[in-house]
């Protein structure tokens, strides 16, 4: 009787989790590739994080913008609050068989929903085809390969990301003497040690844990290994942790953590203790740019810089999710569909975009439209480090890349608490390993 | 709740025998026709058929996924593993399993043994009457009553070990400061701080109920002959409260085993994995990694656990016969 | 040396014996002791107000200001923040409902388990109590699916329904069937009563105290869930308060005032509602684990 009852929950969730018939999408996607006009009313769905605050305002007017320009389609948006969260929702709906239409995902997501069979890629989307290479060649060469899959075909489109900076207190800088901000890791960590007097530390970061997800701890860890001149993970996924470079990086952290340069929080401490005047500096994703100002309250100027370098030049990583359109979608809806991923990643969008939210537009294109002129003014620091999208590193799109983050957030905690960070990466190793090879 | 005779050991209670007969055949037959029924199970129906639905139906459904690597998002992508789930759980690395059983096993141990003593000892100091009294017991049910969500943000504020509460009172009294949830030592001690403030105002209000039924002859027998209060406890209190206790504690074992709110919001399982209890693992495998069919398999195990306990509870307490 | 029976008895102790002395010192000592734990425990809900209402700059000084200084404007930029007066609206819908759901199938049930006897008992028994004992975050995609399968995502059913049965309520209204005296029930079948009306007629008002604590103990737990309705549903008109909180929490996590003055906001009125109904609430407590043997 209990497997009756399970076969029945089962079948039940396999008929709602739409199978595998993906064969007839891409046969009606060469008929439809050009029939890229809507012609009757059409809703989409689109589920996001963009949920308070600036990003908040910013989607609604976008979306207000698009149905303007596109009367006959309407975007229904879901903001949750984080990404977990965001992946939960995705999950159960297209475990129920009801997938939103777009979704934001990172790579990792993304290449367990193709691999699943529940995402479509871009070109099989009515209208793309023909405009799509052209699309492409617009965006920052870091954002276009952020786009693929392993398998080399385009399944993601961007339209929010961003990479690390540096937010300094300006009158500690001077209170400190230190007359220009680092250019190299050594100095860096030379002028966090000055700077950690009378309650002050230098830098507060948060290494991660599975609650939180990816943090600006480990995605330092990942850019002090690269800038030493070896990336934590190979192009197809597979970790080196244990290489000199990455232990290297995890030692210097532990160093600075001896020397009481260094704390550890969760929730964004970085900007908290900014804010508070007990931190010289955060590190942080361009996107905190607005939420570090309302913290730091106007006390004191804020100066913005882009990463030192280590011994094998500089390294930033770049953050953000991409979109992903769901094969549950109908015909009209993908058509919908990219016509709004067309217009989310356009310059215009992408320059109101940029200048609300932080985030960088992911086209160079945006950056001579008016609605960015001042922001550019008001921030030199976005002209001076938005080509870093051209050779940020990125994790590669692989599903085990998620829990090897996990990994590697519990080796910086481990390495900070007292573990050896040669030991700890190694724990790290054989668990990512192992990941990788039950994916 | 637990381990209670049937009727016939309530009408001692009262002191009343049947001083009027009652008629034996009216009606519906014999007094006792009305509780013999074969449709007594309608009666639980509406209980059971919606546990049976949202719980128990996806309770046989995990079993049955944990035999799988099972894809949540296109079931029939799902390769079958047999017990392959259960072997990569036993023999996983950081965390392994046995760390994670033992970050369990040790919540659950200091909230049953520090929870319970220090619930009844608070019901034992609570017990009297009085507006002083009273506003002290409801100080420390409040607890209890409010959102999990709301306290652990608050208590993650007073954790904080720059800016929190907690170290500058410890600063204050010239004590040395902790690292707190920051700390890998620190971490469980004070999730643990945290789930007793939240408990042991409920357990607390159990016991003092409890103590209302101490047969007060006992113990006033036990004073006149010369019993100090802690012998007076030991001899004639303790023993009649082991109902109770043993109530206490297979209510906390079950709740303290599936605990999961606090880990999440206060310390995410960290740092480096020492409050990664078994529960918090099931919600990262399933929710974060996606590992639906290991994360059922942790699941099953977990759920083996706790019946275990409540089991071996159930079978030891002397003096508590089984449920009829 | 007279035999009484134990009656529960609140509060123990001696009346209308003036404590002497010593025993006055103890008297005094305990009430200070109770006075001081009480307020230990009080402290974390005292320290979040405090903090709602700090001036900009104040809550992360060291040392922390620990005098509320009434300033309400973390108060109003949370309040804009979310839909608070119609999460709260939800949040009582839900948990009434819940309530009164709950009522019913645990006195039905505790009943059954009780009282009456009948073949499968143990066995459904067994079965009610292992319910407690699966973690909820595995089962919540399957009940999404089969919510879904049922059009009960996004709705006021998929948050009360689930929720309209209680382990710990069920087995509270058994105890005190179990411990009843037999003569209660059987006194109603001189009338030739049925089943439904013993239980009606005189079950129900003899369990009250069960009833009242299940009453607010579901009551507190519904205002409480967050986990379920965050998967299950996705529009704010019925969305209940502490999902609105959490998102508030990921969303805007380092407005640590603000976030003070919104758990406040949405701690505040179940906290009032407490107050009001702890007598009754302590009261049946008492009395339900005087019945524990």
């Amino acid at each position: 009787m209990a497997s009756a009852a399970a076969v029945l929950v089962l079948t039940a969730s396999a008929c709602a989790g739409g199978g595998s018939s993906s064969s007839s999408s891409s046969a009606s996607s060469s008929r439809a590739a050009n029939a890229a006009a809507i012609t009757k009313p059409v809703t989409i769905t689109f589920d996001e994080v963009e949920a308070a605050g600036s990003l908040k305002t910013a989607m609604q007017s976008a979306v207000t913008a698009f149905e303007k320009a596109n009367p006959k389609i309407t975007v229904s948006l879901t903001a949750y609050s984080t990404y977990g969260p965001l992946l939960t929702a995705e999950t159960a709906q297209v475990a129920a068989g009801k997938a939103p239409t777009i979704g934001q995902a990172y790579e990792s997501w993304a290449e367990k929903f193709a691999t699943s069979k529940v995402i479509v890629p871009i070109s099989s989307l009515p209208g793309a085809a023909s405009t799509m290479t052209t699309d492409l060649s617009t965006f920052y060469t870091g954002v276009q390969n952020d786009l693929k899959l392993p398998d080399g075909q385009v399944w993601m489109w961007p339209f929010s990301k961003s990479l690390q900076v540096l937010f300094y207190n300006a009158d500690l800088l001077k209170a400190d003497g230190i007359t220009s901000t680092p250019t190299t890791w050594t100095q860096f960590a030379a002028d966090l040690k000055t700077a950690s007097k009378n309650g002050v530390v230098g830098i507060t970061i948060d290494p991660g844990n599975a609650t939180e997800g990816v943090t600006s701890g480990e995605e330092w860890l990942e850019e002090l290994a690269a800038s030493n001149g070896t990336q934590v993970y190979t192009s197809d996924g597979a970790p080196q942790f244990t290489s000199p470079a990455v232990v290297a990086a995890l030692d210097y952290l532990v160093t600075l953590k001896k020397e009481g340069a260094l704390a550890t929080g969760t929730n964004y401490p970085g900007e908290t203790a900014l804010g508070a005047k007990k931190g010289l500096v955060d590190l942080s994703s361009s996107a905190g740019y607005y939420y570090e100002q309302q913290t730091v309250g106007g006390k004191f100027p804020l100066t913005t810089t882009v990463l030192p370098s280590g011994s094998s030049g500089s390294a930033d990583e770049m953050a953000g999710a991409n979109l992903v359109v769901f094969s549950s979608a109908t015909t009209e809806q993908k058509a919908a569909a990219w016509k709004f991923l067309q217009f989310l990643s356009g310059p215009a969008e992408q320059a109101a975009w940029s200048a609300a939210t932080g985030y960088y537009p992911v086209t160079s294109q945006a950056l001579t439209e008016p609605a960015m002129a001042s922001y550019l003014k008001q921030n030199p620091w976005v002209s001076t480090t938005i080509t870093g999208l051209n050779n940020a590193i990125v994790d590669p799109p692989y599903s085990w890349v998620t829990q090897c983050g996990i990994d590697l957030s519990t080796a910086i905690s481990a390495a900070l608490s007292g573990t050896s960070a040669s030991s700890a990466l190694s724990t790290a190793q054989s668990a990512c390993t192992t990941a990788k090879s039950n994916a | 709740m637990i381990g209670t005779t049937t009727g016939a050991a309530g009408s001692a209670g009262t002191g009343q025998t049947g001083g009027r007969k009652r008629a034996k055949r009216v009606g519906h037959g014999t007094e006792r026709d009305f509780r013999r029924t074969k449709k007594g199970w309608l009666y639980s129906g509406p209980a059971v058929l919606i546990f049976g639905a949202f719980i128990i139906l996806p309770t046989f459904y995990t079993f049955y996924v944990s035999l799988w690597n099972w894809n949540v998002l296109n079931p029939s992508l799902s390769v079958y593993k047999g017990l392959g789930n259960y072997k990569e759980l036993l023999t996983a690395t950081d965390p392994g399993f046995l760390q994670t059983l033992w970050n369990s096993l040790y919540f659950t141990g200091a909230m049953v043994i520090a929870g319970t003593a220090i619930s009844l000892c608070l019901a034992l100091l609570l017990q009297r009457g009085g507006s002083i009294m009273n506003a002290s017991r409801v100080a420390i049910y409040l607890p209890n009553a409010t959102p999990l969500i709301a306290t652990s943000l608050i208590w993650g504020w007073i954790y904080n070990p720059q800016f929190g509460l907690a170290n500058w009172v410890l600063h204050s009294l010239h004590l040395p400061t902790s690292p707190w949830v920051e700390g890998q030592a620190t971490s469980m001690p004070a999730v643990i701080l945290f789930s007793l403030w939240h408990e042991v105002g409920f357990t607390m209000i159990v016991f003092l109920g409890g103590l209302t039924i101490i047969n007060d002859e006992y113990s006033e027998a036990a004073r006149v002959d010369g019993a100090g209060p802690w012998q007076e406890f030991w001899y004639v209190t303790w023993p009649q409260l082991r109902p109770v206790t043993s109530f206490v504690i297979v209510i906390t074992t079950i709740l303290s085993l599936q605990s999961f709110t606090q880990f999440y919001q206060l310390s995410g399982g960290g740092p480096n994995n020492a409050t990664t209890t078994l529960s918090y693992l099931v919600y990262e495998e399933s929710q974060v990694l996606q590992n639906t069919g290991y994360a059922a398999a942790l699941a099953v195990v977990l759920f083996l656990i706790t019946v275990f306990f409540t089991f071996v509870r159930w079978r030891t307490t002397p003096g508590v016969s089984a449920t009829s | 040396m007279v035999r009484t029976a134990a009656m529960p008895r609140w509060p123990a102790g001696r009346r209308g014996v003036a404590p002497r002395g010593r025993k006055k010192a103890w008297r005094w000592l305990r009430r200070i002791l109770a006075a001081a734990i009480g307020a230990g425990f009080v402290f974390p809900f005292y320290w979040t107000f405090v903090i709602s209402t700090d001036r900009p700059g104040q809550f992360d000084s060291f040392p922390p200001v620990l005098l509320p200084q009434w300033d309400w404007a973390n108060w109003s930029r949370a309040w804009a923040l979310a839909p608070w007066p119609r999460l709260f609206l939800n949040t009582v819908f839900i948990a009434s409902c819940t309530v009164i759901l709950c009522l019913i199938t645990s006195t039905l049930a505790g009943f059954a388990f009780g009282v009456l006897q009948f073949p499968g008992r143990k066995a459904l028994m067994a079965l009610t109590l292992s319910v407690l004992m699966m973690p909820q975050t595995v089962l919540i995609i399957p009940d999404y699916v089969l919510a879904s399968d049922i059009h009960w995502v996004d709705t006021y059913w998929i948050q009360i329904v689930p929720w309209g049965a209680s382990v710990f309520g069920i087995f509270l209204v058994r105890q005190f069937f179990v411990t009843m005296p037999r003569e209660i029930l059987d006194a109603a079948t001189v009338d030739g009563a049925g089943r439904m009306q013993i239980l009606w007629r005189i079950g129900v008002p003899a369990v009250r105290p069960a009833l009242v604590i299940i009453s607010i103990t579901v009551f507190i737990a519904s205002w409480n869930s967050f986990l379920w309705p965050l998967v299950m549903t996705r529009s704010e008109s019925i969305q209940p308060i502490e999902v609105g909180l959490s998102s508030f929490a990921g969303a805007n996590g380092t407005d640590i005032p603000g976030l003070a003055a919104a758990a406040t906001f949405t701690t505040l009125p179940l906290i009032i509602f407490f107050l009001l109904l702890q007598r009754q609430f302590v009261r049946g407590a008492l009395s339900a684990a005087g019945s524990i043997r």
